[in-house]
């Protein structure tokens, strides 16, 4: 199954499941969690299904190409659906079943990993999932998002897209799996994965960064004020990628990383309040 | 009677939570079937990744009938004038089915009261499990529980089915939205559907049938069986560890071994990198040649039996090769520089905002474990040992492998140094010197090695303290009670006789003000230090004041240990206690002597004095002869552990030592020793302080009370 024909298959198949596909958003994201629709979707009593593409970048992860499994972007397939239905783990396996990976020929396992993400302060339980021991889902109970209790409770489902089509083709590095008829993910990726290495690790302008990351602090808190949560968010966004590339650069103490990683989880804790503040008014109005 | 059957199926339950729970169902279950009264007989735990289940026999068809008191209401308002019960009394012996005459009033020290006997139990157990398994789901002690969907119940992961039968019969109970029912499930993926259970003992074949092994212990074995039969069948030997087959274990419910290869280049990488990323990283188990190598083999347990095992293996495989490239590239990487380049690296990772770097730590340390080394006495041979491994202690952790293999620091310092060739005993101190890794860990194995590892955790327990981070209640989030832990433990095992205090100054020494270290501040440190010596004897079920009575009555941590066990075996003599509640009067008064007196045979007036001063020094003999063997038999060992071996032999010296007994016995309870001539209640104070002298060896003695060891 070529890669584009993987993602064609989940959109259709979580579309048939009830889910809403959204196209990727256009701000970088250090992961699909980060996303609006998950971040606010995961937030309140509403009804949430969501699933799409969500490319993401994390500068540090880079390795100018030359990892098979490692880049500084790389696409997730991510499931956002709440409250979590109960028979999730079987709807997921089934998801693999219409991909071509038959549960009843490999072996797969439902592994321990909580994950935790500071700056959105939200973590939750839930497994790895492995198939033939590597690596190719991520399953979550959100248990809190921003500091909130997740009443009820959303699932969240990332899958990693390179590694399942490299598993499904037989590839031994990402940028050998097939998109389309003779094109490769290297002849889409391979000088843009480079180019960035060089831009995160050695190019990035620091100075700049900082400066970005303090201005976009500033605007997002003044939007908040102004009860522009859609954008406010989006700016917590915008820092916590400067973050991102200031940490690649490596020129972060542990210190000032902590203080950073405050700093952008004040401004997503606030949109988050924001944001519940808003739906009820709105929940109020409609009453 | 009738066999209960309870299980809670569950979404795949975090590995190291299947053997944990499984105990606390069956103990939480057995409390409360207790409490409610309903007797039963053999209980069999069950325990995969997907179901906790338990088997109680011989469960009483009814709960016990017995008798209960239940108070009313004061005699006063019970009884009018005439003596008649009032409307309260009335009320009260209707409530509980008795007769208003068969009412009594009692004082049980509360007061006079009207008393009714009444008779309770009897219910259907059945009636009584609704309730009662409902609570044990709800309450089921768990260190993480979670939230799911809409449900307002915690556990540890989603609740996917019930099953509660009593004998054949459903025992209708919910939980989480969960109605208890007889279907269980079986394998994932090898046995689709679920499976009704005619009785509860059905459960195990059952399951059996549905290719899960329901019985930990049997698929632990079954696990271990299998991995080492595939290894066999090609003349390998399993590398095994009790931790690796627990895991396996509690990560499936069949097990199928495949035998996996890689590349015989991999195979110059050290043991331990590619043991670590064969067992941490990807749960298999190296295998070893018929000339004890490792072998470019592994066994890999799959919770699936496949139509096609080669698919399954190959992936195994291309995972493992993956990962074992990686840590090729970092191995190349790292030895393209030398350790000491490595040690420079240091400086740029945080230890502490207020502390400094790692490479300030190091830098403290290089004096502090010299000074250490000098308090200690160590030959010519481990100064310079010493001085090797400190130019490039921890230098590893600015490597590449243990950036991605952190669990690797210490055994990358040992490897990296072995391969540019430093002496074998300054590599094995560099890994020694990070050890104890963990709780119960390894400890250091050569003195050089531990004399880092302690210099190491103490100058972290100053300097916390001296910042003013101390652990504060349970909070601990700097690790302060771990490395504590860790120097005791080395501390105790390396046997070191030197006062403790004179190894925290030696550790502070590294500080050099940089920090202010205060002298208070080395005392807390002690003081901190001393309670992990406390918790640890604890651990061992030494009693609190015994364990009082040794770290009050030592200065080094392998004596404290020493009286300890020592201690509590005597305290269990005849005639032992007895003599402690003596020794704490004569303590007390022999306080009052002053300083230098010295007992004079011919102040004595009283026929009770010349014995005991007579019985002295067989007494001295035998506590000295006690703290020799204690010494001779209770060779230094790991705090964390029982000792080596139990006492004994010790009877002839108690004996000696009890002979005290019976003379202060009979001085303390005829003598008047606060008499008014000056001279003669000296002597007598100094003859009880004599006493308390001579038995004062084996520790602060006055901790051990009657009745509470």
């Amino acid at each position: 199954m070529r890669f584009q024909d993987i993602i064609m298959a989940l959109d259709r198949f979580w579309a048939d499941r009830g889910c809403t596909i959204v196209p990727p958003h256009d701000t970088e994201v250090g992961a699909g969690t980060f996303y609006p629709t998950t971040f606010f979707g995961a937030l309140g009593e509403k009804p949430w299904r969501v699933a799409g593409i969500a490319p993401s970048r994390r500068p540090a992860d880079g390795r100018y190409g030359d990892n098979p499994y490692r880049f500084q972007y790389f696409y997730q397939y991510q499931v956002v659906i709440k409250p979590s239905p109960v028979d999730i783990q079987e709807t997921y396996l089934q998801s693999l079943y219409h991909l071509g990976i038959d549960p009843g020929a490999h072996d797969i396992r439902f592994v321990e990993d909580n994950w935790e993400s500071p700056t959105l302060g939200a973590w939750g339980l839930g497994w790895e999932v492995w198939m033939d021991g590597m690596e190719i889902t991520q399953f979550t109970y959100f248990q809190q998002v921003a500091g909130i209790d997740c009443r009820p409770v959303s699932v969240e489902l990332t899958y990693g897209l390179e590694r399942l089509a490299m598993y499904l083709q037989g590839a031994k590095h990402a940028f050998d799996v097939e998109v389309s008829e003779g094109v490769t993910m290297g002849d889409l990726r391979r000088d843009f994965e480079r180019q960035h290495c060089t831009y995160n690790f050695d190019q990035a302008d620091t100075d700049l960064q900082r400066l970005l990351f303090d201005k976009f602090e500033a605007e997002a808190t003044r939007l908040l004020a102004l009860e522009l949560v859609h954008p406010a968010y989006e700016f917590a966004l915008r820092c916590s990628h400067a973050f991102n590339l200031l940490d690649a650069r490596g020129v972060l103490s542990h210190t000032e990383r902590q203080g950073y990683v405050q700093r952008v989880r004040r401004m997503t804790e606030a949109a988050a309040a924001a944001y519940l503040a808003g739906s009820a008014a709105d929940a109020a109005q409609a009453a | 009677m009738a066999t209960l059957l309870f299980e809670i199926g569950t979404e795949e339950l975090p590995s190291w939570f299947v053997q944990q729970g499984s105990d606390a169902l069956a103990d939480l279950l057995v409390t409360r079937l207790a409490g409610a009264s309903v007797e039963h007989g053999a209980l069999r735990s069950y325990a995969t990744p997907r179901r906790l289940a338990i088997v109680v026999e011989d469960v009483a068809e009814r709960s016990l009938r017995r008798q209960v008191t239940r108070r009313g209401p004061p005699e006063s308002a019970a009884f009018d004038a005439s003596g008649a019960p009032t409307r309260a009394a009335l009320g009260f012996a209707r409530s509980s089915g008795v007769d208003p005459t068969d009412l009594v009033v009692d004082d049980l020290g509360k007061g006079r009261y009207v008393y009714a006997t009444v008779e309770v139990g009897g219910e259907p157990t059945v009636t009584l499990l609704s309730a009662l398994l409902a609570g044990v789901v709800q309450d089921l002690p768990a260190p993480r529980k979670m939230r799911w969907a809409e449900v307002e119940t915690l556990f540890v992961r989603p609740i996917a089915w019930l099953v509660a039968l009593l004998d054949d019969v459903v025992v209708p109970v919910e939980v989480a939205g969960v109605h208890a029912g007889r279907a269980t499930r079986g394998h994932r993926f090898l046995h689709a559907g679920a499976i009704e259970l005619p009785h509860a003992d059905a459960y195990e074949g059952a399951l059996r049938g549905a290719s899960v092994i329901a019985d930990r212990a049997e698929r632990r074995a079954a696990v271990v069986e299998a991995a080492r039969g595939v290894a066999a069948g090609e003349g390998l030997e399993l590398v095994s560890d009790a931790e690796l087959e627990d895991e396996v274990c509690d990560l499936l419910e069949t097990p199928v071994a495949v035998l996996g290869a890689f590349g015989e280049r991999f195979l110059d990488l050290p043991d331990d990198v590619l043991g670590t990323v064969m067992i941490h990283h990807q749960r298999f188990f190296p295998t070893r040649g018929a000339d004890g190598r490792l072998a470019p083999r592994f066994v890999a347990l799959s919770n699936n039996r496949v139509p096609d095992g080669g698919v399954v293996r190959r992936g195994y495989e291309q995972v493992l090769r993956g990962r074992l490239d990686d840590a090729r590239f970092f191995w190349d990487a790292d030895r393209s520089e030398s350790l000491s380049r490595h040690a420079w690296g240091l400086s740029g990772i945080a230890f502490q905002k207020e502390l400094g770097s790692m490479g300030d730590k190091v830098a403290r340390i290089s004096t502090s474990a010299r000074q250490l080394a000098d308090v200690l006495g160590v030959s010519e041979d481990e100064a310079a040992t010493l001085k090797a491994a400190l130019r490039v202690f921890r230098a590893d952790l600015s490597t590449k492998m243990v950036h991605e293999l952190p669990e690797l620091e210490g055994t990358m310092g040992r490897a990296y140094a072995l391969a540019e060739g430093q002496p074998s005993e300054v590599a094995v101190a560099l890994e020694d010197g990070v050890l104890p890794r963990a709780h119960g860990g390894r400890l250091p194995s050569t003195r050089v090695g531990a004399i880092l590892s302690v210099a190491d955790r103490l100058d972290t327990l100053v300097g916390f303290f001296a910042i003013g981070r101390r652990p504060s209640g349970s909070a601990d989030p700097y690790g302060l009670r771990r490395a504590g832990v860790g120097a005791v433990r080395t501390v105790a095992a390396q046997g070191w006789r030197v006062p403790f205090r004179k190894l925290i100054d030696a550790a502070a020494s590294g500080f050099d003000g940089s920090v202010d270290v205060a002298d208070d501040v080395l005392s807390d440190v002690e003081a901190f230090a001393w309670d992990r010596v406390s918790a640890l004897l604890a651990e061992e079920r030494v009693p609190t004041p015994v364990i009082r009575a040794a770290v009050h009555g030592s200065r080094s941590v392998i004596g404290a240990a020493r009286r300890a066990h020592l201690l509590r075996a005597l305290m269990t003599r005849d005639g032992w206690v007895d003599l402690m509640t003596l020794y704490k009067r004569a303590a007390n008064l022999g306080r009052q002597a002053p300083d230098g007196a010295s007992v004079r045979s011919a102040l004595f007036r009283d026929a009770a004095e010349a014995p005991l001063f007579e019985a002295l020094p067989d007494a001295r003999r035998g506590v000295e002869r006690l703290m020799a063997g204690v010494r001779k038999q209770l060779v230094p060992w790991d705090l964390g552990k029982a000792p080596n071996r139990e006492l004994g032999g010790l009877d002839e010296a108690v004996a000696e030592v009890l002979r005290l007994k019976a003379p202060l016995d009979a001085f303390l309870d005829s003598v008047h020793v606060m008499v008014d001539a000056e001279e003669v209640r000296v002597n007598r104070l100094a003859l009880l302080a004599a006493v308390a002298n001579v038995l004062r060896d084996l520790g602060a003695l006055e901790h051990l009370e009657a009745g509470e060891a």
